[in-house]
């Protein structure tokens, strides 16, 4: 693998964290991924399904080229790279420095479970007294003190909740490994002083602390007592009451705080006064507690301190640049005004409780049951906009995901329900579908049409009805008839929040935060922040679902990456050396099989002799050896010296848990000179649980049998191996970009400030696209000067190579080489060639013959208006009436989609002519308002303005006429639905939303092998997972030919998709993974099947010298050449057919 | 016959349905263990000269599992196994065994509770159809 010394700080392993750190690693940058909680995947831990298949797909994220480097398994499960140092229940504690050359401390969380130690056999959980909510669950479960966070992840050792944990002991006796020290000598001298006036309180407070904490209290009953005791003796920790006679507790903190500015001062108040506690939070107060005291709240709240404050800060790294990527949370029901009685009616859960409930790892298994009495659910309510686009829990924006989730969740509750057989009733209550985002729109069509009932309309409240036995639903729809409906649960679609600690964590960075309480991104930029190098990742900077949080992710990449090049971190340090592996392709396999014994499920019944002896019946068996632990750090030590020992050709680890080992054996792959491939790890612990307990149904096979199975089955697998040497293939380390306006620039500019060539092609003579035409954006920034900013910069760049009026004319090659004919405006031609191709061919807004256009002057388009002005031939004040139509030709076939900035740009519009003409009567047409994330407040602001919004059904239409002398008089009428009523009126401009067309011509997606959607624009290789690549690699897309965007959204795919592309840019040779397709060229009949069967077009067809031929680096392994060829010439390195072959007689022997 | 134990051989893919029986045996869910799991990168991979050897070696019934549809980590490997099994239902008989015998089911790697379900059900099943002729020739 070849690393450069730059090095950055990823924080928060959600989606967005592991996209962020794995195109640094692919790039060759050293990734520290920092997460607070103790497993990696972020929310998406507890998300099985995401639409829009209904599935996941998250491991489509993993490393495509050089994949070896990282883990090649379910990404739920876990990952590992070998750049990224992922480390789990760690915060950040300091930053220092500046761009390029950040001193970072870290503060990890102690766990007293030794992962090294801990084989995960689970007796501590079973001897556990203690029982607490489990949060995987979102506390529809509980769990003991001792647990698995996730029970998918690995390495996933025990974790001890200290907040929960009573410190009994009896985990600690039961362990066979001593992984647990649990007893925490250090709160006995862990000294806190409570300040009260009331005995009651001290007295409580000291036992409390005392017996359930184990912590040393002293107390003091006034504020000058208290002070007189910290002079006195040592306090590590100030419980402070802020109403007492004499010195009240504000005061007392102040004097405490001259007298020693560390000490931690934890306020404690009643309800009444907590304003006063917030305001002593500003003057230093580390936290407030809340009278009359909550036992479970409070112990683990002063455990948590004492915690923070006794744990050694981590070692101190230093990076060039710091993502921010620690994802959102989420709006709690509870916190507001409740209206839907969340939390005192179990059959009323959040959004995520629903994830869990019908998922196979929640509380029943996947099955539909009401969490009140355990009854099938027959039918649900989704209510949307739970605080979102809700002033009164102080939430003026969108959350943007939630109508599309709760589309998916109804999705998926009627495939569990058809799978049991049983009806499903599923309707979602809602404001305006905001189905904004490309393919939504079409989502929600097949959802409704295959039985989902959307009811746009306000839920008024929801109450038991007892009789029933069920909750009663009582709302308003758009017509204002209220209506009573009955379902079985009640599901609160809730919105996003800032991610817990924002505040601290900016604070820490430096970084201020938005209106919303979200970190403050720099003008037209996603990810950059106010400091150069500390950059957002994904929703942690407000506000998106996975498509874009992976999009963000990756632009933010970049801009670290920038910073860390500008600093020197390119310079390659040189390739790691490489491992030297024996050839042992002509020996005789000689297999060291070694089988772990830890397990009682293992041993028990396995007569080590007889299997020894059954294995050594296969000649490629040369020793069995039988080891107790293999996993842990001893246990691990043992074997490799059986290794150095014996000095096998193969090997082959009986154990449990393989994906453990890979990083493991890699390791000691290089040490032995034994390459990884000829080692494999078999997994004979699982299989045998169910032989092993003690209520094994009759007729259960033995584990010997089952044990000695498993391992011939690995032998048969492993004596046919035979790697052949990883292939690469030849980079050209430059680019090509197609399309010159905002994104095509931005991404040009991204690559050539990286120091590769970009040839940037605009079929124009000038560069800029769209934004020629635009003059400000919603927010007010200037787009002209921004776009003279870019053009200057793009024009003036040393490494870009700019042909205007030029066009690709043919073009054909692979990742790393692709060969692009461009011919200018006079026809002269030239070939460039470059290793990755970036297309931002950009669209234009839709051209339409609806609502009258083209009869009449006043009838016009939003790029109209905004030309209009712009140079001002248009004059509001001279307006009285103007009417805007949204959704032309759009979101109904053939144009099922929404354009996305259609519904801002009224906004904007329609908020300029009112600034500039005040009695302006402005109506504005709409289908669904697409205000999402922040956007959401301008539409507010607008509709405080005194403009008009009129809902329309596709079935209702407004509808214009335009007479008198040349079209002069123009009529718009419609329906409005709240006075139940048609309206007419004559309006001196009609606005026409028509939307955004693409302009990705047919042919040059077919040069470069990429496909179009069924609207033309660019067809990415997942709409989730790899929103900016093509499926086939090498190629990228950016900007409106990917899908309709606002300017900032461009830039941030533009980013995405020069930081995708620079993955491959950065090395002189692509390397192939292990596991990869071959050909045996004497059996080829040339047939091209399995040209046909690659779905990375990574097989072609040499006419030369008449073979196929496979780019390593582009290939998978997935086989599907190898089933394909009818003359078994197509093969899978490590996957072969002999192999397969033994591995099934192994199976049945 | 009453104490008929069908040995069932699943083609099991390392995305989706390897992780579900992992998931499966990690949360010690009991499901049948006369199941021969052959882990493969995808469905797709899956060539049918493996299903017919496995059932002429003796296997009651051959399982072929992956990602479901739309959701392959190799994009469309799964679905190339969906026509491949299909076509290969047809020719079965000819060797003498019942299409029966051979199954295609979709199990995501979240669905470890599916994954159990779903071996108790094809055991059952198997146990219903009988011994394979295969197996039965063998003997003989």
């Amino acid at each position: 693998m070849q690393t450069k010394i730059g090095k950055a700080l990823v924080i928060g392993a959600g989606i967005s964290g592991i996209r962020a750190a794995l195109d640094l690693a692919e790039f060759g940058y050293g990734v520290t991924l920092i997460e607070r909680s103790p497993h990696i995947g972020g929310i998406l831990s507890q998300l099985d399904y995401q639409f829009p298949t209904d599935r996941c797909g998250m491991c489509k994220m993993l490393p495509l080229v050089e994949r070896d480097a990282g883990s090649q398994f379910c990404l739920r499960k876990g990952l590992f790279h070998d750049n990224i140092d992922i480390k789990l229940s760690t915060e950040l504690a300091s930053v220092e420095g500046e761009p390029g050359d950040f001193k970072v401390t870290l503060r990890q969380e102690p766990n007293p479970v030794d992962a090294a130690r801990c084989i995960g056999c689970g007796k501590c959980v079973d001897v556990c007294p203690v029982t607490v909510a489990d949060e995987f669950n979102a506390g529809l479960t509980t769990r003991k003190a001792i647990y698995l966070p996730v029970p998918h992840t690995i390495p996933n050792p025990y974790r001890i909740d200290t907040a929960a944990c009573t410190q009994c002991g009896a985990c600690q006796e039961v362990c066979p490994t001593e992984a647990i020290r649990l007893v925490d000598e250090g709160r006995k001298d862990f000294n806190i002083l409570v300040v009260d006036d009331e005995l009651i309180v001290r007295d409580s407070l000291k036992e409390w602390l005392e017996e359930e904490g184990g912590f040393h209290v002293s107390m003091a009953e006034s504020g000058q007592e208290a002070l007189q005791h910290l002079k006195t003796e040592t306090c590590h920790l100030m419980l402070l009451d802020i109403k007492m006679p004499g010195m009240d507790g504000v005061e007392v903190l102040e004097k405490a705080k001259e007298l020693f500015p560390d000490l931690p001062v934890v306020m404690m108040t009643a309800y009444a006064t907590v304003e006063t506690a917030v305001e002593a939070m500003k003057i230093g107060a580390r936290d407030y507690l809340i009278k009359p005291f909550d036992t479970d709240a409070l112990i683990p709240k002063v455990i948590q301190i004492y915690q923070t404050l006794s744990t050694p800060p981590g070692p101190e790294l230093e990076v060039g640049a710091i993502v921010m990527s620690g994802g959102t949370s989420y709006y709690n029901p509870a916190d507001g005004k409740d209206t839907y009685s969340y939390g005192s009616l179990p059959d009323v859960v959040t959004s995520l409780e629903f994830e869990r409930l019908f998922s196979g790892t929640g509380p029943n298994g996947g099955q539909l049951l009401r969490p009140s009495d355990g009854r099938p659910i027959r039918r649900i309510a989704w209510l949307q906009c739970v605080g979102s686009r809700d002033m009164q829990s102080n939430a003026d924006f969108c959350s943007n995901i939630c109508c599309m989730y709760a589309i998916k969740e109804a999705n998926v509750a009627r495939e569990r329900a058809a799978r049991a057989g049983t009806e499903l009733e599923t309707s979602i209550y809602y404001m305006d579908m905001r189905t904004f985002g490309k393919s939504f729109q079409r989502y929600r069509d097949r959802s409704e049409a295959s039985g989902v009932a959307f009811k746009r309309g306000r839920v008024h409240s929801v109450e038991p009805d007892l009789q029933a036995n069920d909750l009663q639903l009582r709302w308003a729809d758009i017509d204002g008839n209220v209506a009573v409906d009955h379902v079985d649960l009640v599901v609160l679609s809730v919105g996003q929040r800032p991610a817990e600690g924002t505040q601290a964590l900016t604070e820490t960075l430096g970084i201020g935060l938005n209106p919303w309480g979200f970190p403050q991104t720099e003008p037209f930029s996603l990810t950059r922040t106010e400091r150069d190098g500390i950059v957002a990742a994904g929703s942690f900077a407000g506000l998106k679902d996975i498509s874009e949080s992976v999009t963000q992710a990756s632009a933010a990449a970049l801009a670290a990456s920038t910073t860390i090049h500008n600093a020197g971190g390119s310079i390659g340090l040189k390739d790691q050396p490489e491992a030297i592996y024996a050839d042992v392709s002509r020996e005789t396999p000689r297999i060291l099989v070694t089988v772990c014994t830890c397990s009682e499920a293992v041993t028990q019944g396995v007569d080590q002799k007889a299997l020894t002896h059954h294995l050594k019946s296969d000649p490629a068996v040369d020793r069995v050896e039988f080891l107790d632990g293999t996993c842990t750090a001893e246990g691990w030590d043992k074997l490799v010296a059986l290794v150095k020992q014996h000095r096998p050709n193969r090997l082959l680890i009986g154990a449990c848990l393989p994906y453990v080992y890979a990083r493991k054996l890699k390791a000691l792959g290089t040490e032995v000179g034994l390459d990884p491939r000829l080692m494999e790890v078999v997994d004979i612990r699982t299989p045998v649980f169910q032989a092993a307990r003690e209520d094994a149904p009759e007729g259960t096979e033995p584990s010997a049998v089952t044990v000695q199975r498993l391992l011939a089955m690995a032998v048969a697998r492993l004596r046919r191996i035979s790697p052949a040497p990883v292939a690469t293939v030849p980079v050209f380390q430059q680019t090509l970009v197609v399309g010159g306006g905002i994104a095509g620039m931005t991404a040009a500019l991204a690559i050539a400030d990286h120091g590769f060539t970009v040839d940037l092609v605009e079929k124009d003579k000038a560069l800029g696209g769209n934004l020629q035409w635009l003059s400000k954006t919603i927010d007010g920034q200037d787009i002209r000067a921004f776009l003279e900013d870019t053009r200057n910069r793009v024009t003036g760049h040393p490494q870009i190579n700019l042909h205007l009026d030029t066009r690709v004319i043919a073009a054909f090659g692979q990742a790393g080489t692709f060969y692009s004919t461009l011919e200018d405006g006079d026809g002269n031609a030239v070939q460039v060639n470059h290793g990755a191709t970036i297309l931002a061919t950009g669209g234009h807004e839709a051209a339409t013959t609806a609502y009258g256009f083209g009869t009449s002057p006043r009838i016009v388009t939003q790029q109209n208006l905004e030309a209009q002005l712009h140079d001002g031939t248009l004059d509001p004040t001279q307006l009285h009436t103007v009417a805007m139509i949204q959704c032309v030709d759009s979101r109904e076939e053939p144009r099922n989609y929404c354009s996305r900035v259609c519904c801002s740009t009224s906004l904007k519009h329609a908020q300029a002519l009112k600034a500039a003409n005040p009695s302006l009567r402005i109506v504005v047409f709409y289908r669904d308002m697409m205000s999402y994330g922040f956007m959401e407040s301008y539409f507010t602001e607008a509709r405080k303005s005194g403009i008009t919004f009129i809902p329309y059904t596709l079935d209702r239409r407004p509808a214009v006429a335009a007479d008198g002398t040349d079209g002069d008089r123009v009529t718009v009428s419609g329906y409005e639905p709240i006075i139940g009523q048609p309206v007419e009126m004559t309006a001196d401009l009609v606005v026409l939303a028509t939307g955004i067309v693409p302009e990705l011509p047919g042919e040059l997606a077919d040069a470069y092998g990429v496909a179009r959607d069924e609207d033309n624009f660019f067809q990415e290789a997942e709409s989730k997972w790899r929103p900016v690549d093509a499926l086939k690699e090498g190629v990228f897309a950016c900007g409106i030919c990917q899908a309709p965007r606002n300017i900032h959204e461009s830039i941030a795919t533009a980013e995405a998709a020069a930081e995708r592309a620079l993955r491959i840019l950065g090395r002189e040779r692509l390397p192939s993974g292990t596991i990869v397709a071959r050909i045996h060229e004497s059996l080829c009949s040339l047939c091209e099947r399995c040209v046909e069967a690659c779905p990375y077009g990574a097989r072609s067809l040499d006419p030369e010298n008449e073979r196929i031929v496979v780019n390593p680096a582009m290939c998978q392994g997935c086989g599907a050449c190898a089933a394909t060829c009818p003359n078994n010439a197509a093969y899978i390195e490590g996957f072969d057919a002999e192999q397969l072959m033994d591995v099934i007689d192994a199976a049945l022997n | 016959m009453e104490n008929f134990e069908p040995v069932l051989v699943a083609f099991v893919c390392n995305w989706c349905t390897y992780t579900a029986a992992d998931l499966a045996g990690t949360s010690r869910l009991s499901y049948p263990k006369n199941v021969r799991l052959i882990r493969v990168m995808c469905t797709g991979m899956v060539d049918p000269q493996y299903v017919i050897k496995a059932l002429l070696e003796g296997a009651d019934g051959v399982l072929v599992s992956g990602c479901h549809p739309g959701d392959c980590h190799y994009i469309n490997g799964n679905y190339k196994a969906r026509r491949r099994i299909k076509l290969l239902k047809e020719i079965l008989p000819q060797f003498g065994f019942e299409p029966e015998r051979l199954r295609l089911t979709w199990i995501g790697a979240s669905d470890g509770i599916e994954f159990a379900e779903i071996m108790q059900e094809l055991v059952k099943e198997l146990k219903a159809l009988g011994p394979s002729q295969a197996k039965m020739k063998m003997v003989v």
